[in-house]
């Protein structure tokens, strides 16, 4: 055993790097396992208003409110307080800041959530137990007696079935009633020698548990591992000897599991099932959304009303050009008008309405170009401000929301660690495991939403495989459908060999990074929860939370990505880079010159790029030969920037160079090859 | 035995744990030396689903190999 003798020992104090919080008002924090039932609870006691935002110094999402004159915090999922991953750093310091502790546990659960109870006891917080799901554990014959547990434990207990809303108004006077419980007898004695040193039992504990973080804090050493072991097995058994007084089953320890939940585990019927919910997820997001609602947002609501009228707007006084472009109904150029304001529209207020009135009820795109390069940047054709707007709030949102509606849905069912665990095996392949599959779907929605969502996977190294593979063999929902209408017109073969090119390709760069990285893949260690209907309005709630913490990270990154092409056109500088690729294009990948502009504008957005090959002509192997090298050629400069925030620019950039090579690469070889 | 050798139904008391922060995580949900555990699905490439006092469970077959255990 480590004596705690460090109390003599020099040290300091520094401050945790916790929330902004106010010093004038209690705090309350949240504190569960994961799938409990903490965030129906969180919304019960928080109303409409949540401030979401990022712990200081992590990538950890922690959600804010006001509850009556608390500050109210909810932490993530955690099974213990201790430092073995960012979310349990982050609930540690969150826990160690907080006055008053409402514990969420899941009555079926309660021999591994008590564990985290007592060690929260231990640390001498005033704690209150929520025992919630009491009508799963009624139905699996489990009786708990819930007075006996508020005796045993020596904190107030309710019981609360959050999902049905029941037992929920005995929360408020839990957290008047909260108090310090039944601490265990041995600890409690070397708890007093160490408070000297640290100032808090909170931190004492935790030093005991040997955490380093805590230990740098106060300048001292942190004891031993056996120690931590020693204290966890004294705790384990207090909790089994809670629970031996307090619970009693009518049948010992069996768990009734819902059929779809053995059925999604399952090698035989796992795929199938795996194969019908990622068709419902594409007729949703893929067909439904990506289509008819974004047609809808982009171009009737987007283009043609709000980017219409910003431009007009800005033309009033400047001088301008305005080309409207007729259209048929394959959406090709039939007719062009073009208007010229020299002082703007104000100025000649009859060309201005008859520029307005050329289409004469025909399908028409206005081009307004500006004399004055700082309009042409912010308002032009590329501009900063009008295509940032059309594409974050037309584009992009109503895909995001689509799928983190989607996402939320088979979260809260508890499908997605069923998924982790079916396709463990085949991750671990290209040194991935089994949470990475999401992420990885989510890429055929937003590469930029799924190179954030990376922040799930366990490990730097699995964090760095899956943003190359995203960023490079995934082709996003808006470049998807660019590449699903020209394959369709390339026909089958073309539609195979492209398919097989970038598959193997995927399989190939993460087997190359699995092999040559240092490390190992994390093991999947994954607690499978039972199988729920999701609540509708928690799905809601936690889509909108989402999509508005996504918008608020990835918005500035559209905008400067947008800025920065914009001033390239403006320079001059996209037509040099275009010549200065021309060669390579048209030795190389054998392709007419104009796909150099294509494989450009791919920057801006990735389906721009795609789009650009519509009209050059292809035949079904040079669309092979150009879409092989657009899948894999950039992502778009908004997901280039947030990856180069989540993996720092070195690495960001040396992903990002790579697959520009890569791209040149196997799209030249399988252009010598097939043509 | 080994508790990736264990197949579909099988029954077993654990005997070992792995040594470190993963077996403090052990303690923490409940699955120390002496635990009952059966197997409620093998996948192939060894990824098993565990049930034990009415947890459910999935470790990947690395996990599973470095835990021993006792059939019943």
């Amino acid at each position: 055993m480590s004596d705690p003798t460090i109390q003599h020992k020099p040290h300091k104090h520094l401050r945790t790097n916790a929330l902004p919080t106010d010093p004038l008002k209690t705090r309350i924090v949240l504190v569960g396992n994961p799938n409990v039932g903490k965030s129906v609870v969180f919304n019960y006691l928080s109303g409409l208003y949540v401030d979401v935002s990022n712990f200081p110094g992590t990538t950890v999402e922690v959600s804010k409110a006001s509850y009556l004159h608390y500050e109210l915090f909810d932490t993530p999922g955690i099974y213990g307080v201790s430092s073995f991953n960012d979310e349990e750093r982050v609930a540690r310091d969150i826990i160690l800041n907080g006055d008053i502790i409402l514990n969420i546990v899941d009555a079926v659960h309660l021999e591994r959530d008590l564990f985290l109870t007592q060690q929260l006891i231990d640390m001498g917080k005033r704690v209150g137990l929520i025992v919630n799901m009491l009508d799963e554990a009624k139905r699996q014959k489990v009786a708990i007696d819930l007075e006996r547990l508020e005796e045993e434990l020596g904190i107030p207990v309710v019981g609360t079935i959050a999902v049905k809303k029941k037992g929920l108004e005995g929360i408020h006077e839990l957290v008047v009633r909260a108090s310090e419980g039944n601490q265990s007898r041995g600890l409690h004695a070397e708890l007093h020698a160490m408070l000297a040193t640290v100032g808090s039992q909170g931190e004492a504990v935790l030093l005991l548990e040997g955490d380093a973080i805590i230990a740098e804090r106060h300048g001292v050493t942190a004891a031993d591992v056996s120690r931590r072991e020693e204290i966890y097995i004294d705790r384990r058994n207090r909790v089994n000897t809670v629970l031996q007084r307090v619970v009693t089953d009518a049948e010992t320890g069996k768990r009734i599991a819902s059929v779809f939940g053995r059925w999604s585990v399952n090698p035989i019927l796992g795929f199938p099932i795996l194969v019908l919910i990622l068709y419902a997820l594409y007729l949703f997001v893929g067909v439904f959304v990506a289509q008819d609602v974004v047609n809808f947002t982009e171009n009737v609501i987007g283009r043609n009303f709000v980017e219409f009228h910003i431009k007009s707007w800005v033309a009033q006084n400047a001088a301008t050009t305005i080309a409207v472009d007729i259209l048929d109904a394959r959406g090709n150029v039939t007719d062009t008008g073009t208007f010229r304001f020299a002082d703007g529209t104000k100025a000649d207020y009859n060309l201005w309405a008859a520029a307005r009135d050329y289409p004469e009820g025909r399908d028409a795109e206005y081009t307004f170009t500006y004399d004055n390069p700082w309009l042409v940047l912010f308002f032009g054709e590329f501009g900063a401000v009008t295509m940032t707007l059309t594409y974050l709030l037309f584009l992009l949102m109503p895909l995001v929301l689509g799928f983190y509606f989607a996402l939320s849905i088979l979260e809260d069912s508890g499908y997605l660690p069923r998924l982790a665990t079916l396709v463990d095996r085949l991750l671990r392949y290209i040194g991935l495991n089994g949470r990475a599959v999401i992420p990885l779907i989510l890429g055929f929605g937003c590469v930029t939403m799924a190179t954030i969502t990376t922040r799930l996977l366990g490990s730097q190294r699995e964090k760095t495989i899956a943003t190359t593979i995203l960023q490079l063999a995934i082709p996003c929902s808006a470049q998807l459908g660019v590449i699903a209408a020209l394959l369709a017109t390339a026909g089958i073969t073309a539609t195979v060999i492209y398919s097989g090119v970038i598959f193997s390709f995927l399989v190939l760069v993460g087997t190359v990074m699995n092999h040559s990285l240092p490390g190992e893949t994390s093991p999947l260690l994954i607690d499978l929860p039972r199988m729920r209907l999701p609540q509708v309005d928690n799905v809601v709630k936690k889509t909108l939370y989402k999509t508005w913490f996504f918008m608020k990270e990835a918005s500035p990154w559209f905008f400067i990505g947008a800025l920065t092409v914009g001033v390239l056109q403006v320079t001059g500088a996209l037509v040099w880079i275009m010549d200065a690729m021309e060669p390579l294009v048209v030795q190389w990948l054998q392709l007419p010159r104009e796909a150099a502009t294509a494989f450009v504008m791919g920057l801006v957005r990735r389906d721009f790029g795609a789009a650009g090959l519509y009209h050059l002509g292809l035949d079904p192997y040079q669309t092979v030969a150009a879409l092989v090298t657009i899948t894999l050629f950039v992502p778009c400069v908004a997901s280039l920037m947030v990856m180069l925030k989540e993996r720092g620019v070195r690495e960001g950039m040396i992903i990002w160079v790579g697959s520009l090579v890569l791209a040149l690469t196997i799209g030249g070889v399988v252009s010598q090859i097939l043509i | 035995m080994q508790l990736a050798t264990m197949v579909k139904g099988m029954r077993g008391r654990i005997e070992r744990l792995p040594a470190g922060e993963i077996r403090s995580h052990f303690i923490r949900i409940g699955l120390v030396e002496g635990a009952i555990v059966s197997c409620m699905e093998k996948l192939p490439g060894g990824t098993i689903v565990l049930e034990f006092s009415r947890q459910e469970v999935a470790l990947s077959g690395d996990l599973a190999r470095s835990i021993e255990i006792s059939q019943l």
